[in-house]
C-alpha cells in the first residue's frame, strides 16, 4: 500500500477527475482523434442496418399480417424477377463500397506508427501487465490491486472493483505514444477502450499500435484474450498526464530505479528481505502457487515444505531466474530485478516453515544474472 | 419447389416396398443390437438426433454453470479454472456435438426420401459414421473427471495455452477431436455419394430441394476443411507430446500460425452450421405460406457463393493479432462482400410471404423467427466486418452476442423448425400445436434476454471468456443469466413435446402439410422402415 | 465459351435469367462450368488483393 500511493504522489494524478465519459450502453467515444473516428464509424454501419432491418422487417411484418391465411386465401403463384434480383444484390453493394472507403482510411491511419516520441513496451504475463519506456531506464510490473476477499464475496466491492493496478501506466498526453506488444508466455491482448487500441500480445512476436491522447484522465481496460486461469484478472489502468507533469514523473522513476540499483552493492538484513519479498511474491507468485505457497495440483506445485527448494538453494535461484520451459513457470530474469529476486527467494525459503535460515543477496543475484 | 408430387408414388413406395421388404431382408437384430448394428438411414438419422438431443442439454447445462457463476459480480459458484472448462466444454460440445450430428440427422432422414432414394449410398459407413460420435464425446467428457481437468484454453483452443500451458488431458481431447472429425468426413462423403448417384430418375440439379442443395454444398466444405483441423490438432499433438515447435515461438515456431490453420476450418465451419439451416427454412416458408420459393436459382446460386466466399474471410478472426495493412484490408473486402449473398438469401424469404396465404403453425413460427433474429446476427456480423471498429468489438461481449444470434436462433431454431416440420413424417402423428407454441414463445423469450443485453455489455467494454467483471456490467448479465435459465428450462418442454408425438397423437396423412410438395409427403406417415424401394418416376416441371 | 464465362458471371453475381439458364443446363457441360468458375474465383481473389495493394499505398 505505501509503495502504491509513493508511486502517484508527486504525479498531481489524485486530482484529476476528468474520468472517461461512457454511457455504460455504446462504445466510448474515447479520448483519441482514432477512437473518435472508430465511434463515428461504428455508429454509421449500426445505422445503415437500422434502416435496412425496419425496411426488411416492415416488409416482412407487413406481409405476415396482410396476407395470412384469414384474410388472403389464395396465394399469388409469381417467383423469379430479374430487374428486382438485379437490385437488391446491387444495393447491398454499393452500400458496403461506401462503407468500406472511410473504414479504410482510418484503419491507414491506425497502421501508421511513425514518428513516436515516446516507445512503451508493453509484455503481457501470466496475470500481469509489465511497462518499459524504451530508452529511459524506466519499467516496472502492474498488478491487479483488488483483493481478492471483495472477489470472494468476503468484503464490499470497491468502486472500481476489478478495475485497479497497484501500479498504473504513465502516459502523456498530446504526444504520439508508441506501443510495443509482446508476452512472455501465452497469448494476451492489452485493450483500452478510450484509446481504441487493442493488440495481441504474442510470445517471441512484436506487434506495434499507437495512441495520441487528448484529455489527461485515468483510463481502465482490461486483458482481451483467454490467457488462462487468472485471465479475467489483469486489468489495465492508464494515467494521462499533462506534458510536464509526464516528465516530472518519469524523471521521478528514473531516480528511483537508478537509488534500486544502488541497493544492488549493499547487504541485506534477513528481515528487511522478508518484508519486500513479501511484497513480490504476493504481487508475482501468489496467484499460482498460493499466498500460503500450497500451489495448486496438478500445474502449479506446492512451496512451502517442498524439499528440493529448501535443500537446492542453486536449483531454486535458477528455477526463478529462468524458468521451467515446457510448463507455466515463467523466466524472471528480465521481469523483476536482482533486490526483488534476492527479496522473493529469500522469502520462499523462509516463509511457511520452510525455515533454512537462508539470506540471498541481491549482489549474489546480479552475479548469477552477469554469468 | 422445382419437382411435384410423382402421380403414382404411394403403391410402389408404401405397400410395394413394405412387402419386398420383409422378404429381401433377413430378420433385423433386435434390442441393442439392433441399433448398433443398423444400416437403416432413418434409424441412423434417429439416433443422430437423439444424440445430439443429448449433447444439447450436456452443453446446455454447461452454459448455465457459466450463466450462474456471471449472474453477480464476485465468484459464488465455481473457482475461474473450472468457468475456463466450462466455457470450453459448452463450445466444443455445443459446435461438435449438438448442432453438426443434428444436421446429420436431418440429412440421413430427409435426403433419401426428398431424393427418392431407398437408402444412403453407403449404408455400413452410415453406421460407423454415427457410433464414431458416442465414442468421441464420451472421451471428451471424461477429460473432465482427469487431474488436471478437462480442456480450458477456450473451444478455439489457441496456442501456446492449448499446447504448453494446457492440462495433461489435452492429448485426450485431440484424440476425440480427431474421431469427430473422422466421423463428419465419412459422413459428408456418403451425403455427396448419396446426392449425386442416388436422385429418382427424371430429377436433375436443379429440380432437388433447397435441404438437399445445401447440404450437398455442406458436404464438400466438410471434406475440404475437417482434415485441416486434423492437421493442426496434429502439429499441437506433436508439439505437447515430441517435442516439436510448430507453435512455440522459443523453438522457431509461430502462435499465429496456429490461429490462420484453426480459422481456416473454422470459418467455413461457421457455414457448416448455416448452410443446412438456409435449406430446411427454405422448405417452411414456402409450405405455410402456400407459394413457391421466389427465387430458386439465386438461392442455390447463393449458396454457392456463400461457400467459395468462405474460405476466403478466415483472419477476420484475427483482425487484432497485426496482420499487415494489406491483409487486414483483403479480408474487411470479402467479409464485407459476403453480406451480399446472404442478403439475398433474406430477401428471398420474404419475397416468398409477399402474396402468399400464410399459416402459423409451430414450424412456421420457428422458420420466421430464424429469418429475424438470424438477420440481427448478420448485421453485428456486417459491423464486425468493418476491421477499424473490430479493434473495439474484438472479444467482447458483442462478439459473443453475434455469433450466438446466428447459432442459437440461427442454426438452433432451424433445426427446431425442421423436427417439428417433420415429426409428422417419422411419427405419423402431429407434434402438439398448443406446447408447441409455448415451446416456440418461451424459447423466442429466452433467447432474446440472454443474448441481446450482451451487446450492450460488450460495447460498454465487457471482455469474453471472464468469471468475473467490473460493476457497470452487472444489469446486462442479470438480465442475460436469468434468459439462460429461462431458454434452457423451456428446452424441457421439447423433449416433452417429442416423447407425446412418438407416442401418439393426432394422426397425420402422408402429405401432412398442406403447402407441402417434396418427394418426402409422398410416403406414408409414419414413413415405413423402407420406402422408394422401387425409384418414383420424377416429372421435370418446367421451371415457369 | 463465351456463353460460359457470361452464365459463370451471372452466378457470380446471382442473378441469371430462366432461359439462359435453361440452355446451360441443356447444353453445357458441367466440366466447363466448374473449370470456368474455379478460374473466375482465383481471379476475384487477384482482384482483391490488387485493390487492397493499392488502397494500402
Amino acid at each position: 500500500m505505501s509503495r502504491r500511493l509513493a508511486w502517484l504522489s508527486g504525479s498531481g494524478v489524485m486530482g484529476l477527475s476528468a474520468q472517461a465519459q461512457a454511457s455504460g450502453w455504446n462504445m466510448p467515444v474515447g479520448v483519441t482523434d482514432i477512437s473518435a473516428e472508430i465511434y463515428s464509424l461504428h455508429m454509421t454501419i449500426f445505422w445503415i442496418c437500422v434502416v435496412i432491418g425496419l425496411v426488411v422487417f416492415g416488409v416482412m411484418f407487413y406481409s405476415l399480417f396482410r396476407y395470412r391465411r384469414s384474410r388472403h386465401p389464395e396465394a399469388a403463384n409469381f417467383h423469379e424477377n430479374t430487374t428486382v434480383e438485379v437490385i437488391w444484390t446491387t444495393l447491398p453493394l454499393l452500400i458496403l463500397v461506401g462503407m468500406a472507403v472511410p473504414a479504410t482510411a482510418t484503419l491507414k491511419k491506425m497502421y501508421d506508427t511513425s514518428d513516436a516520441e515516446l516507445d512503451v513496451m508493453v509484455t503481457g504475463q501470466q496475470w500481469r501487465w509489465r511497462y518499459e519506456y524504451l530508452g529511459e531506464e524506466v519499467a516496472f510490473t502492474s498488478n491487479m490491486s483488488t483483493p481478492r476477499a471483495q472477489i470472494r464475496g468476503e468484503e464490499p466491492f470497491g468502486e472500481h472493483y476489478l478495475l485497479e493496478v497497484d501500479r498504473p501506466l504513465v502516459l502523456p498526453i498530446n504526444r504520439k505514444v508508441r506501443f510495443l506488444f509482446t508476452a512472455d508466455d501465452v497469448i494476451h491482448s492489452w485493450w483500452v477502450p478510450d484509446f481504441a487500441v487493442k493488440q495481441d500480445t504474442i510470445p517471441g512476436f512484436v506487434n506495434e499500435n499507437w495512441v495520441r491522447i487528448n484529455e489527461p484522465g485515468i483510463y481502465r481496460g482490461q486483458c482481451a484474450e483467454l490467457c488462462g486461469m487468472d485471465h479475467g484478472f489483469m486489468p489495465i489502468v492508464v494515467h494521462a498526464l499533462e506534458e510536464d507533469e509526464f516528465d516530472a514523473w518519469l524523471a521521478e522513476r528514473r531516480d528511483e530505479a537508478a537509488e534500486e540499483a544502488l541497493g544492488v552493492d549493499r547487504d541485506w538484513a534477513l528481515e528487511e528481505l522478508m518484508a519486500r519479498g513479501e511484497e513480490v511474491y504476493g504481487a508475482i507468485c501468489a496467484s499460482c502457487h498460493q499466498v500460503e505457497g500450497q500451489g495448486m495440483l496438478p500445474t502449479f506445485p506446492a512451496l512451502a515444505g517442498n524439499e528440493r527448494l529448501i535443500d537446492d538453494l542453486a536449483w531454486h535461484s535458477d528455477t526463478v531466474i529462468n524458468g521451467v520451459s515446457g510448463t507455466a513457470m515463467p523466466a524472471f530474469r528480465s521481469t523483476l530485478n536482482p533486490v526483488e529476486l534476492a527479496a522473493v527467494l529469500t522469502y520462499t525459503r523462509n516463509a511457511w516453515g520452510n525455515d533454512t535460515g537462508d539470506t540471498v543477496q541481491p549482489a549474489q543475484i546480479a552475479e548469477q544474472l552477469a554469468r | 419447389m422445382a419437382s411435384k408430387l410423382p402421380k403414382p408414388p404411394l403403391e410402389h413406395s408404401a405397400s410395394g416396398a413394405g412387402a419386398a421388404a420383409s422378404e429381401a431382408h433377413a430378420a433385423p437384430p433386435k434390442g441393442i443390437l439392433r441399433w448398433l448394428l443398423t444400416t437403416n438411414h432413418k434409424e441412423i438419422g434417429s439416433l443422430y438426433l437423439i444424440f445430439s438431443l443429448i449433447m444439447f442439454f450436456i452443453g446446455g447445462i454447461f452454459a448455465l454453470v457459466v450463466r450462474l457463476e456471471l449472474f453477480q459480480p464476485g465468484l459464488q459458484f465455481v473457482d475461474p479454472e473450472f468457468f475456463n472448462q466450462m466455457t470450453t466444454m459448452h463450445g466444443l460440445i455445443m459446435v461438435f456435438a449438438a448442432v453438426m450430428p443434428a444436421f446429420t440427422g436431418l440429412a440421413n432422414w430427409m435426403i433419401p426420401l426428398q431424393i427418392g432414394a431407398p437408402d444412403m449410398a453407403l449404408p455400413r459407413l452410415n453406421n460407423f459414421s454415427f457410433w464414431l460420435l458416442p465414442v468421441a464425446f464420451i472421451l471428451l467428457l471424461s477429460t473432465l473427471l482427469m487431474p488436471g481437468g478437462g480442456p480450458n484454453f477456450g473451444w478455439t483452443f489457441y496456442a501456446p495455452l492449448s499446447t504448453t500451458y494446457a492440462p495433461p488431458s489435452t492429448t485426450f481431447f485431440i484424440l476425440a477431436m480427431h474421431i469427430a472429425g473422422i466421423s463428419s468426413i465419412l459422413g459428408a462423403i456418403n451425403i455427396i455419394a448419396t446426392i449425386l448417384n442416388m436422385r429418382a430418375p427424371g430429377m436433375r440439379m436443379m429440380d432437388m430441394p433447397l435441404f438437399v442443395w445445401t447440404w450437398l454444398i455442406t458436404a464438400f466444405l466438410l471434406i475440404a476443411v475437417m482434415p485441416v483441423l486434423a492437421g493442426v490438432i496434429t502439429m499441437m499433438l506433436l508439439d505437447i507430446n515430441f517435442g516439436t515447435s510448430f507453435f512455440d515461438a522459443a523453438g522457431g515456431g509461430d502462435p499465429v500460425l496456429f490461429q490462420h490453420l484453426f480459422w481456416f476450418f473454422g470459418h467455413p465451419e461457421v457455414y457448416i452450421m448455416i448452410l443446412p439451416a438456409f435449406g430446411i427454412v427454405s422448405a417452411i416458408i414456402p409450405t405455410f405460406a402456400r407459394k413457391p420459393l421466389f427465387g430458386y436459382a439465386s438461392m442455390v446460386y447463393a449458396t454457392a457463393s456463400i461457400a467459395i466466399l468462405s474460405f476466403l474471410v478466415w483472419a477476420h478472426h484475427m483482425f487484432v493479432v497485426g496482420l499487415p495493412l494489406v491483409a487486414e484490408l483483403f479480408f474487411m473486402y470479402t467479409t464485407m462482400l459476403i453480406a451480399v449473398p446472404t442478403g439475398v438469401k433474406v430477401f428471398n424469404w420474404i419475397t416468398t410471404l409477399f402474396q402468399g396465404s400464410i399459416t402459423f403453425e409451430t414450424p412456421m413460427l420457428f422458420a420466421l423467427a430464424f429469418v429475424v433474429l438470424f438477420t440481427i446476427g448478420g448485421f453485428s456480423g456486417l459491423m464486425l466486418a468493418i476491421a477499424p471498429a473490430d479493434f473495439q468489438y474484438h472479444d467482447t461481449y458483442f462478439v459473443v452476442a453475434h455469433f450466438h444470434y446466428v447459432l442459437v436462433p440461427g442454426a438452433i431454431f432451424s433445426i427446431m423448425a425442421g423436427v417439428y416440420y417433420w415429426l409428422p413424417k417419422w411419427t405419423g402423428h402431429y407434434p402438439s400445436e398448443t406446447l408447441g407454441r409455448w415451446h416456440f414463445w418461451l424459447s423466442v423469450i429466452g433467447v432474446n434476454l440472454t443474448f441481446f443485453p450482451m451487446h450492450f455489455s460488450g460495447l460498454a467494454g465487457m471482455p469474453r471468456r471472464i468469471p468475473d467483471y467490473a460493476l457497470q456490467f452487472a444489469d446486462f448479465n442479470l438480465v442475460s443469466s436469468l434468459g439462460a435459465f429461462l431458454f434452457g428450462l423451456s428446452q424441457l418442454l421439447f423433449v416433452v413435446v417429442i416423447v407425446k408425438c412418438v407416442r401418439g397423437g393426432e394422426k397425420a396423412p402422408a402429405k401432412a402439410w398442406e403447402g407441402a410438395e417434396d418427394l418426402e409427403w409422398s410416403v406414408p406417415s409414419p414413413a415405413p422402415l423402407h420406402t422408394f424401394e422401387t425409384p418414383p418416376h420424377v416429372t421435370p416441371q418446367p421451371h415457369p | 465459351m463465351w456463353q460460359v464465362i457470361k452464365s459463370v458471371l451471372a452466378a457470380f453475381f446471382g442473378v441469371q435469367k430462366e432461359r439462359q439458364r435453361r440452355r446451360d443446363f441443356e447444353e453445357g457441360r458441367p466440366g466447363h462450368f466448374i473449370l470456368v468458375g474455379l478460374g473466375a474465383a482465383a481471379v476475384l481473389v487477384g482482384l482483391v488483393v490488387l485493390v487492397a495493394v493499392l488502397v494500402a499505398r
